[in-house]
């Protein structure tokens, strides 16, 4: 442990780069390579990409990917959510990746350059298709098992696998706790307040809203960005290098599918019928759990965890994560990376 | 004078009925569909001026601007809409339809069953709708209109082309309700949605608990939360029409053009229906139309700035 927080102060202070020459690997960390200006964490500049992608085949999907790190070392899957990208990663994967973590952060369905393999498959966004597609993708780069993190679509997704396939997953952190949709209850309606809140949701159950998402998508993704994180700096660059990988020919598809689906008021792919009816059941997270708020989230508020505790039959954390919003990977990278590290650890 | 409002001398700011005055009594008439309750205030024989309510209010939006208007002579009908306070339907089998055409045609059947030959419309909101609807399609009953926010008859036909995001963000609530999570959500919560609404519609109002609820009472009706719903499906074409307004609906799907003078009025602070120069809706008024911009005013134009509004009515009641 000394070991880590040693590192962990390195990396805080940007330290140079052979003090963590241990490590079997070269670090990549361009992030950590810049001095930290008066006394904040040092960041990504926004010039900096996750690159190069690759890309494999897995499942029903041809995924690109960013790749970082050792590829002996434990692999971390890193999973994004709307209206993000994988650069809410740029500062967390070299972070994994400089403590010898092999980090994989795969672009989610319908954004960027992942595409379906066949035009005839179902643009679908439930839940189950985003848990399987976690899968599909370790198999296919023939990891056994994984840490899996996330946020949003990505918590949502890490859930959904570690849930259903606990054998392949060392351990949970997710931003939001337990994030497996209940769609019998999305009738049930919640505190005005934060009804409001979730405007595009309901936007997207029209098809003023599938036209206005074609049309605005960089309009409504900032929107939510600054509703979500009234507390993040980013920049127009920073926002338009995640912005861009919403171009992806589904990605309005997709997206208008995951939120229809998740009120019940679009049908699933018949290819998921089962793991959906296995999640309808609101199975347990057995595997080892870190779970993060943004004091700062303003789409899903911080709380103090223990509307969900049943959920989480294993060791479970959880932290309120100070000044962060919704996208705490790329608000707060030094909570995030130390989550996942926790994880590897034990 | 009846003015209450006027015969309190503050220093700058004008008098404002409190908070615990009621428009009443009630008088209740059968008209058309509806028992519609309606408050009277004024000189029979004075010109008559129909004031329209909106979503989420009620009559109380004009609980200054009735005195005002009663004082200067006129006779000051303020009707409880279909779904608001004591009005009701006549027969259960009726669709609780909150289509336009339905609250145009409610305002024709209230003048028929009161004998009121010709009248100033004015409203806001799902009122100015309706006074905006009276005046297109029965000019002859129309002396004038004063409508807050333009012209606001729905172009149905467009409802799918989607705003700007910023724009799209404080209709959450129409969107809300074209699924039934919006509809148990109105049901359950229909003072915490209209308050929400209040606040963000109107940011300079500083109106008080009972301010609030004297209002909120209103939409305890039975039908409301079936009319509400209706109103905001049937707007972007994802709820049928009432087939007894379809001849009606099908006019006003024309877009027809206001003959009558009028007066538009914005409020500069209007948090759902932002100010304009009241150009982009000028071709939809073929006589005289003055528009204008009310300093910190919000959404609910008359209960915030009612010496405005009262102004523009007098204005056509002079003409």
């Amino acid at each position: 442990m000394s070991d880590f927080v040693d590192r962990q102060r390195r990396l805080l202070l940007g330290a140079a780069l052979s003090g963590v020459a241990a490590a079997p690997f070269a670090l990549a960390g361009h992030a950590l390579a810049q001095a930290a200006p008066s006394g904040g964490p040092a960041r990504a500049s926004s010039s900096k990409r996750l690159e190069p992608l690759r890309h494999v085949d897995a499942g029903v999907l041809n995924i690109a990917y960013y790749e970082e790190g050792p590829a002996t070392g434990p692999a971390v899957i890193l999973l994004h959510g709307f209206p993000y990208d994988i650069n809410c990663y740029v500062d967390v994967a070299p972070q994994l990746a400089a403590q010898g973590c092999r980090v994989i952060v795969p672009y989610l369905r319908g954004f960027s350059e992942t595409r379906f393999r066949d035009a005839a498959t179902l643009r679908s966004g439930e839940q189950a298709a985003l848990g399987a597609d976690v899968i599909a993708l370790i198999d296919a780069l023939g990891i056994k098992r994984a840490v899996f993190a996330g946020l949003n679509w990505g918590g949502r997704g890490a859930s959904v696998a570690a849930a259903l396939w606990p054998d392949r997953c060392r351990g949970l952190a997710t931003v939001n706790s337990y994030l497996i949709q209940d769609i019998s209850r999305a009738m049930v309606p919640i505190a005005p307040e934060d009804e409001a809140a979730l405007w595009y949701e309901y936007y997207f159950q029209i098809e003023r809203g599938r036209a206005g998402l074609a049309a605005n998508r960089r309009g409504i993704a900032r929107m939510l960005w600054e509703e979500w994180s009234p507390d993040w700096d980013f920049d127009d660059a920073t926002f338009e290098r995640a912005a861009a990988a919403h171009d992806n020919p589904d990605f309005v598809d997709v997206v208008i599918h995951s939120y229809r689906h998740r009120f019940g008021l679009a049908d699933g792919d018949p290819h998921y019928a089962d793991l959906q009816r296995r999640l309808a059941a609101l199975p347990a997270i057995t595997v080892p759990a870190i779970t993060l708020d943004g004091d700062a989230d303003g789409i899903l508020p911080a709380s103090d965890g223990s509307a969900s505790a049943a959920k989480f039959s294993g060791r479970r954390v959880h932290r309120v994560v100070p000044g962060a919003g919704h996208n705490v990977p790329q608000e707060k990278p030094e909570a995030f990376a130390a989550a996942v590290m926790e994880l590897i650890k034990s | 004078m009846t003015g209450k409002a006027f015969a309190q001398g503050g220093s700058a700011a004008p008098a404002r009925a409190p908070s615990s005055r009621r428009l009443e009594p009630l008088r209740h008439v059968d008209a058309g569909v509806l028992n519609i309750a309606w408050y009277e205030e004024g000189p029979a024989t004075g010109p008559v001026v129909m004031l329209l309510h909106g979503f989420p209010y009620d009559i109380h939006s004009y609980v200054d601007v009735a005195p005002q208007l009663a004082a200067q002579g006129c006779r000051v009908i303020v009707p409880y809409l279909r779904g608001y306070g004591p009005t009701r339907f006549r027969d259960p089998a009726t669709p609780r339809s909150g289509e336009q055409a339905a609250i145009g045609a409610d305002l024709m059947a209230l003048m028929d069953a009161l004998g009121i030959r010709r009248a100033v419309f004015a409203g806001y909101d799902w009122g100015g709708r309706a006074a905006c609807i009276g005046a297109a399609l029965w000019p002859e009953r129309c002396i004038g209109l004063v409508c807050v926010n333009s012209y606001l008859i729905q172009d149905i036909a467009r409802a799918m082309v989607p705003a700007k995001p910023e724009r799209e963000v404080p209709l959450w609530y129409q969107y809300y309700f074209q699924i039934e999570r919006g509809r148990a959500g109105l049901a359950a919560n229909r003072r915490g949605i209209a308050k929400l609404l209040w606040e963000q519609w109107s940011p300079n109002w500083d109106f008080d608990e009972a301010c609030f609820e004297r209002t909120a009472l209103s939409h305890d009706n039975p039908d409301y939360v079936d009319v509400v719903i209706h109103s905001y499906r049937h707007r972007f074409g994802l709820a049928e029409g009432d087939p007894q307004y379809a001849d009606i609906q099908r006019r006003l799907a024309a877009l027809p053009a206001i003959s009558v003078p009028a007066v538009t009025l914005d409020g500069e602070a209007d948090g759902v229906a932002p100010a304009t120069d009241g150009n982009a809706s000028a071709a939809r008024f073929t006589d005289r139309r003055a528009h204008r911009v009310i300093p910190r005013a919000g959404h609910n134009l008359p209960q915030e700035a009612p010496e405005a509004f009262v102004a523009a009515v007098m204005e056509l009641v002079k003409a």
